[in-house]
């Protein structure tokens, strides 16, 4: 009960809700910034380990609770999957081709630079996928975090924990406000695989188009339940396999040969 | 975390869900810990299944989808009660005690990000944006082709 007994990160959290919800909504041109988007920076503030306002436990302890409590942004989302089921599956065929592009987007535009860059073999692990928990399973296990892909998955995660959800949100808002793809699509496409950047990039395309909230959600939640159910296998079956041979043709392209081992 | 903990986490994080939602979006906190309190449920359900033999292939997520979809279904007796016993209970109010957990555990993996090299900030916004406008620009094209859109 470690975790449930933590007040002073509960209080803490309930006094940044307050706060956030209160600041709520700010647009800055064409960027809208939403209170979850708040609450992810004062909470990131107090956690500094320079203030010493939090301990590595509390933080452990915060860490649990968010992946607990994103069961409670499931269940909002299926809610509206259930009245709207028999709308999403006419569009069943995008839901699972839109798929594709989750797991190839990754690779087709991070490899490239993150070889140009000049990362070894840390590129496979930084880009077969989002990096989230269970893509840093499927790693750990194949080649043990202690390697070169390793250090790639781990760092993408934090990199997308710090910056994930704050940067497709802005991402979100600007391509929705372009208004050269569907709202629909773009819900397809805020269906990452990772409930708190599908979260801040679906509510920053509701934003953008408030009467077709519900279908947002609803197309939104669709994409990320394929992501979540088909993912594990296509992570481990396609999408690595894949990014280890997009590795070899990258690293010639870019006249580092030598970073090409094997070890796939 | 164990099944008991996780479920007093689960009230927990709906209370100042509740708080949030009557804060900011002015809806009385009655009907705010009404709301909060069926996602609290169909989480627990979800997470209950998740752990039961054989079930427990699958992710939590998805047996928690699969209840919150199967409750909402029209052919389901409850299903407009409960669809409008939640929306009470706003989708932005959802996401910010999340993020305001992830904000205060961000911390934690603040050391370890010094020691990584620059680079992997570049990539890891492209791999986001890849992910992203990548499938958005699929799903325009098949949802054309399908006539949905």
């Amino acid at each position: 009960m470690d975790v449930f007994k933590d007040w002073r990160l509960h209080m803490l959290a309930l006094v940044i809700v307050i706060i956030s919800e209160l600041i709520g909504i700010q647009k800055i041109g064409m960027i809208s910034l939403l209170p979850m988007i708040f609450a992810m920076i004062i909470g990131g503030i107090i956690s500094f380990p320079k203030l010493k306002i939090l301990k590595e436990r509390n933080m452990k302890h915060a860490s649990s609770i968010m992946t607990v409590s994103l069961m409670l942004l499931i269940a909002k989302l299926g809610l509206d999957i259930g009245p709207n089921l028999s709308h999403i599956m006419e569009a069943k065929g995008a839901l699972l081709f839109q798929e594709v592009g989750h797991f190839i987007g990754t690779i087709l535009f991070g490899l490239p630079l993150a070889v140009a860059l000049g990362m070894g073999r840390e590129a496979v692990g930084a880009t077969y996928s989002v990096a989230r928990e269970p893509n840093i399973a499927i790693i750990a296990d194949k080649y043990g975090l202690d390697s070169p892909e390793g250090s790639g998955v781990m760092a993408m995660y934090i990199c997308g924990t710090l910056f994930g959800a704050i940067w497709i949100s802005i991402l979100a808002t600007f391509i929705a406000n372009l208004g050269i793809l569907h709202p629909y699509a773009l819900a397809m496409g805020a269906g990452v695989g990772s409930g708190s950047m599908m979260a801040a990039s679906a509510g920053s395309i509701i934003a953008v188009y408030p009467t077709m909230a519900e279908s947002i959600r609803a197309y939104a939640a669709s994409a990320n339940l394929m992501s979540s159910v088909l993912g594990i296998y296509i992570y481990m079956f396609f999408s690595l396999p894949f990014a280890n041979k997009m590795y070899v043709v990258f690293s010639r392209m870019f006249g580092k040969t030598d970073n090409v081992s094997g070890n796939s | 975390m164990k099944i008991m903990e996780t479920i007093f986490v689960l009230i927990l994080v709906s209370l100042i869900m509740a708080a949030g939602n009557t804060v900011g979006y002015h809806i009385d906190i009655l009907s705010s810990v009404k709301a909060v309190a069926i996602l609290a449920a169909i989480s627990a359900i979800g997470y209950l299944i998740a752990k039961l033999p054989y079930c427990n292939k699958l992710p939590v997520i998805f047996w928690v989808s699969i209840v919150a979809i199967m409750v909402s279904i029209p052919q389901m007796p409850i299903s407009e009660w409960v669809i409008a016993t939640a929306k009470n209970v706003q989708f932005l109010a959802v996401c910010t005690p999340i993020l305001a957990y992830a904000g205060l555990a961000i911390g934690k993996d603040l050391a370890m990000f010094r020691k990584i090299s620059w680079r992997i900030i570049p990539v890891a916004l492209v791999v986001c944006a890849g992910t992203f406008l990548c499938a958005a620009f699929i799903a325009e094209v098949t949802l054309h082709w399908e006539g949905v859109i």
